[in-house]
């Protein structure tokens, strides 16, 4: 029972990062319909930059954070000007080869600047574990979850309550209608990416206290998985994504413990396709039906 | 009020519209008919500026607009109720009147606005916390209508308002356009039913692929033969 | 020798010569087993671009997970050699086909729960079991689990002592065998199957309607792919003699899809040109080592900038497309026998005169507690033109959908000439004899306005897709008797000067015409028109009005008209069925129920308002 509660808590824990990664990929989705590949080597950038403006510039620890999700958003936001934007009009595959190039781009930069060779991630907390309801429960584990939960909420009321909120819904469901409205388009799509590349600002140094080795293909993995959770939820939607991220967390540390490490891959794409094919528009998605 | 003059949009090596001069004074309705692909959305398209115009210009209120982003035009007053309506299924009645006050100055109140929309359009205010996508066509006709409104419009461009409806709700879309006209703002009408465009206006344009080939006053053009055979039928 | 002739005979040299100077190359040494190898893994790349181009180019589903049919193709073909102590050059084969086979099981088994997603959807599925495959295949013993396959036979070895005799061989069967598949994939494209695959890509609901079996076409595209990648996987078995898991992961399915996108989905020879530039690409950046990855990502995304559409977007080589004709003329060159020209089968005229050809027994549907339609009872009579008529919401698109098998019934019946069709397929219906038009137009916009037409013949057509890949004289035949018929179609339209003309290019007016001709192609009992004439003026009715006149004088079809266009209705349908929140409330002829006052309350509004009859001086509200 312990076993179980504790590898439940390691799911959520890991859940949570894979939450805040698949808000990003859900949102950017959402509005341009564009499966942003690249969006899982932002948590390799934000890596790379802790590490840079610790060891090299030997910052303090809070100036860190907050310009790693600076940076982050910098890069997101440079990327969509420069290699999405410019393809808007042009058939979607064409965007997902270019964001596939990103990845690629990013990665392999990383590679050439700092060497394949992995980094031990900058910052550490030095915390003891404490004793909840007779579990063990780790600092950073629980710091993760309850940040991740909280930046949750903060979002569906800024979706839901705020104006720019309702213009990103708006222009997600049309964005010729929404420009007859008076919304910047522009600026709406820049700042879905902008949001979408903080939350993975904070997600890279969440996983940077958990899993403390960064190397160029640090978000790969993590960025699958992220990208997963929010189709499991239903893409492009908000609370999905949520819900799609702890599903994968606790599906991947309940298949380590109980069944085997090699397959928990297996097992996580497993339960998507099981998921897809009952709920073919994910567990929280409308069945949009083709009006004949 | 607008002025536009000799406008050319091209989508790719088409020419959609090869020169189109007219204007819309404060205060009229003036309607703009023509067979289908003679270039009618385009041209309300270009003058929202969703799409760019190779040649010519559109001022509004004395200012040449022709660079101003689609967005920008908006809060100068000039707004569109699209073609088919487009209304945020997803959103509520309500959210979706709000969406069309988004231009204006967030300090100014909304609810003397949504009174007046209400006051229209008493349905939607039965149906406000409704989505609407849930909305019948007619009842969408009138809410693309209120969120214009909602923007306080000086030009109101309605693209087709009596596509897909029924003859009943089609009368009863055009006597509310008359309501509008009549508490001051003022009209460009872009329709298919030339036959309900030319009672309701004041004066009308003939469009065919692209150019303007009549002008006048809608009574005289309603009398027009070549017009009434063009459009109207024999 | 004509200039047709000619391009063909120059295809076939240009082929030859390219093979027999590399291989000459190749066995003397010149090309040294490095460079060979290289040109070997092209001709692999090329079967796998290919492949997946039927995929996502030209089914247009965006597949993720290719490189798992690669795997299993491998694994398969690799454990065969392995095993069977018969001579390589007999086992190799047997394995080839194998793997290919196994493969195609598996995209079978795969398709058919995937195959039912839409879009992205798709997508992520297929990526899904790409990568299942692979962990299941790591944790395998038989495939050597994590740490691989080993020691295969190599077909650099295993022809002669002497490698490079051996490496002839080896690129030569590559050669041969990438040659073979792309022609396949290529002239199947422009069978009447390729034209069924492909009318799905442009509208799978007007593909559907139209009589193709989607489902069928679906998985035959997709069963189709995964053979030929299971082939270029046994290829690469042993090529290289050593096979791991990992190596098939998602970045090589990646890899392949950028080739086709590079090169141009639907276009085959693009995807020959991309799979040889991205295959010799890192190989020349070689000398700039650890530059040239970031290198190679930059001109992906510079390419997609400046030329999303791929390099040869939709559009085939010029050399290449030559084949088609050539082959005619090939045979007139050479005094080949014509054979006589076998029409198609087009059992039309069967219906007798005054009959009831369609009829509806309380008909309806409810959606949740939402009753969409109820208790319709509506009949057909052959020859008749009748409207079907209501205010926006009343059901009559629904009525459509549920007489062409798009909804499901919840209650009553619908008998088609005497047998109910009552949860039949759509394209079963269709092929039974009712065919319809959309509200918002679904012609097949990027085939011409003849390939439209075609689509709509190819269930009575019946050649192979093997017939339709070697050319046989049964695709001949048919192919010319559907050119002539539907020719002759067109000619009825006043089309026929637009045949070749892309769909999309037409105006809107002869796009709605376009449309009903394609539905009459299909031959049906039962013509279904749904608002033919929305977005027309005046002048554009009064042609419509005529061209369904001619439809039923010359067609003997029943047909169903939905309609809001008063002029049209009044003046043409000899019977209206009203339909209001989901019911009949009336039904008699145009008088009738223009007088009728329950009509004229829901939906005419007051008399005065209404449309007058044809001819007469119209009535302006002042």
């Amino acid at each position: 029972m312990v076993l179980f509660l504790n590898q439940l808590i390691n799911g959520l824990h890991v859940g949570s990062i894979y939450a805040l990664i698949a808000l990003g990929y859900t949102m950017v989705y959402g509005i341009v319909k564009l499966i942003n590949f690249a969006h899982g080597d932002i948590l390799m950038v934000g890596a790379y930059t802790a590490v840079v403006l610790v060891t090299m510039l030997d910052l303090p620890i809070p100036l860190v954070i907050v310009l790693v999700i600076l940076i982050c958003v910098l890069f997101g936001v440079l990327i969509e000007r420069v290699a999405y934007k410019p393809l808007r009009s042009s058939p979607r595959i064409s965007s997902l080869i270019t964001a596939i190039g990103v990845s690629m781009l990013l990665q392999n930069s990383a590679q050439l600047i700092f060497s394949p060779t992995p980094k031990p991630y900058p910052i550490v907390l030095n915390v003891p574990p404490f004793k909840l309801a007779g579990l063990q429960m780790g600092f950073t584990t629980t710091l993760t979850i309850l940040i991740s939960i909280f930046l949750m909420i903060i979002l569906q009321v800024f979706i839901a309550k705020t104006k720019l909120g309702k213009s990103m819904r708006a222009v997600s469901e049309d964005m010729e209608a929404s420009k007859l409205m008076g919304v910047n388009v522009n600026n709406t799509i820049t700042m879905t990416f902008a949001i979408g590349c903080a939350l993975a600002g904070i997600g890279s140094v969440l996983y940077g206290l958990a899993y403390p080795s960064v190397s160029p293909s640090l978000g790969a993995l993590p960025g699958l998985k992220a990208f997963i959770a929010a189709v499991l939820g239903g893409i492009g939607i908000i609370p999905g994504a949520m819900l799609g991220g702890f599903i994968m967390g606790i599906a991947e540390s309940m298949t380590k413990a109980y069944i085997s490490s090699q397959l928990s891959d297996a097992v996580v794409y497993g339960i998507l396709i099981i998921v897809l094919l009952f709920k073919p528009s994910g567990l929280l998605g409308k069945r949009t039906r083709e009006k004949v | 009020m607008l002025k536009v003059d000799n406008i050319t949009v091209f989508y790719g090596a088409i020419q959609a519209l090869k020169g189109i001069s007219f204007h819309v004074d404060q205060g009229e309705i003036v309607t703009l008919i023509g067979a289908n692909g003679a270039g009618k959305t385009s041209i309300l398209q270009a003058i929202s500026g969703i799409i760019p115009c190779k040649t010519g210009d559109i001022n509004f209120l004395e200012r040449n607009i022709n660079k101003t982003p689609a967005h920008e035009r908006v809060s100068m007053g000039l707004v569109q109720v699209p073609e088919g309506r487009r209304v945020f299924s997803r959103m509520t009645v309500l959210e979706n009147l709000e969406m069309g006050a988004y231009a204006r100055p967030a300090s100014l109140k909304l609810d003397d606005d949504l009174e007046r929309v209400f006051e229209h359009f008493p349905r939607l205010k039965e149906r406000r916390k409704q989505h609407a996508g849930t909305l019948s066509g007619g009842e969408q006709q009138m809410l693309a209508i209120g969120r214009a409104l909602m923007g306080r419009p000086k030009l109101m461009m309605m693209d087709e308002p009596s596509m897909g409806l029924s003859p009943i709700l089609v009368q009863e879309i055009f006597s509310i356009i008359r309501e509008i006209n009549a508490s001051g703002t003022t009209v460009l009408l872009v329709e298919q039913n030339a036959h309900m465009a030319l009672s309701t206006a004041n004066r009308a344009y003939v469009l065919e692929t692209g150019n303007i080939v009549k002008e006048g006053s809608a009574k005289a053009l309603l009398a027009d033969d070549d017009v009434r055979k063009a459009y109207l039928g024999n | 020798m004509n200039k047709k002739a000619k391009a063909y005979v120059l295809n076939i040299l240009a082929l030859l010569i390219l093979f027999f100077s590399l291989s000459i190359l190749i066995s003397s040494g010149v090309i040294n087993n490095y460079f060979s190898g290289i040109l070997v893994t092209i001709g692999i790349a090329v079967i796998m671009a290919a492949s997946l181009n039927l995929t996502t180019g030209l089914l247009g589903q965006l597949a993720l997970g290719h490189a798992g049919f690669m795997s299993v193709g491998a694994y398969v073909a690799a454990i065969i050699t392995k095993s069977l102590s018969m001579d390589f050059s007999l086992s190799l084969p047997l394995a080839l086909l194998a793997g290919g086979l196994a493969a195609a099981l598996c995209g079978l088994l795969i398709g058919i729960p995937a195959l039912r997603l839409k879009g992205d959807y798709l997508a992520i599925i297929t990526l899904g079991f790409g990568e299942i495959i692979r962990v299941v295949i790591e944790n395998m013993s038989i495939t050597g689990g994590p740490g691989g396959l080993s020691r295969i036979t190599r077909m650099s070895r295993a022809f002669s002592p002497e490698v490079k005799a051996s490496s002839a061989v080896q690129y030569a069967i590559v050669f041969w065998i990438m040659v073979v598949i792309i022609t396949s994939i290529f002239t199947l494209g422009r069978s009447r199957h390729g034209r069924a695959i492909i009318s799905i890509r442009e509208n799978e609901v007007a593909a559907e309607a139209t009589g193709i079996p989607t489902t069928y076409y679906k998985l035959f595209a997709f069963t189709l792919a995964a053979f030929f990648a299971g082939i270029a996987g046994g290829l690469y078995a042993h090529q290289t003699g050593l096979l791991t898991a990992k190596t098939f992961g998602f970045s090589k399915s990646i890899e392949y899809l950028v080739m086709v996108v590079l090169g141009g989905m639907g276009s085959i020879t693009g995807s020959i040109i991309s799979a040889v530039v991205l295959v010799s690409l890192p190989e020349v950046l070689r000398g700039f080592s650890e530059w040239r990855l970031v290198i190679y990502s930059t001109l992906l995304i510079v390419m997609m900038l400046f030329r999303p559409k791929g390099l040869m977007g939709t559009r085939e080589f010029s050399l290449l497309t030559a084949w088609d004709t050539a082959d005619r003329h090939i045979k007139k060159v050479f005094k080949l026998e014509q054979r006589p020209t076998k029409m198609p089968f087009v059992p039309r005229y069967d219906v007798w005169e005054n009959s009831l050809v369609l009829e509806t027994k309380a008909l309806g549907i409810s959606f949740g507690g939402l009753k969409a339609a109820e208790d319709i009872d509506i009949r057909l009579m052959n020859n008749e033109i009748v409207g079907l008529i209501g205010p926006n919401g009343a059901g009559k698109t629904t009525v459509f959908n549920l007489l062409t098998g798009v909804y499901l019934p919840t209650q009553g019946d619908i008998i088609l000439l005497g047998k109910s069709i009552l949860g039949k397929q759509t394209h079963k219906i269709t092929q039974d004899g009712i065919a319809r038009t959309f509200q918002n137009i679904r012609l097949f916009k990027s085939m011409t306005v003849l390939e439209n037409i075609k689509v709509a013949f190819h269930t009575r057509m019946q050649y192979s897709a093997l017939s339709g890949i070697v050319r046989d004289s049964h695709y001949a035949s048919e192919e010319r008797g559907i050119d002539l018929r539907a020719r002759e179609l067109l000619k009825v339209f006043n089309m026929e000067d637009v045949a070749d003309a892309k769909a999309d290019g037409l105006p809107y007016g002869q796009q709605r015409k376009l449309e009903i001709c394609r539905a009459l192609a299909c031959n049906p009992k039962v013509l279904l028109l749904d608002e033919p004439a929305a977005g027309m003026n005046p002048i554009e009715t009064q042609e419509l009005m005529q061209t369904i006149k001619t439809i039923r004088t010359r067609f003997s079809v029943a047909i169903l008209l939905i309609e809001h266009d008063m002029r049209l209705v009044m003046g043409i349908c000899e019977r209206i069925y009203v339909l209001n929140y989901g019911r009949v409330i009336a039904q008699g002829n145009p008088e009738s129920i223009r007088n009728n006052p329950e009509v004229v309350a829901a939906y005419l509004g007051t008399p005065d308002k209404v449309a007058p009859a044809p001819g007469g001086a119209e009535h302006v509200e002042s």
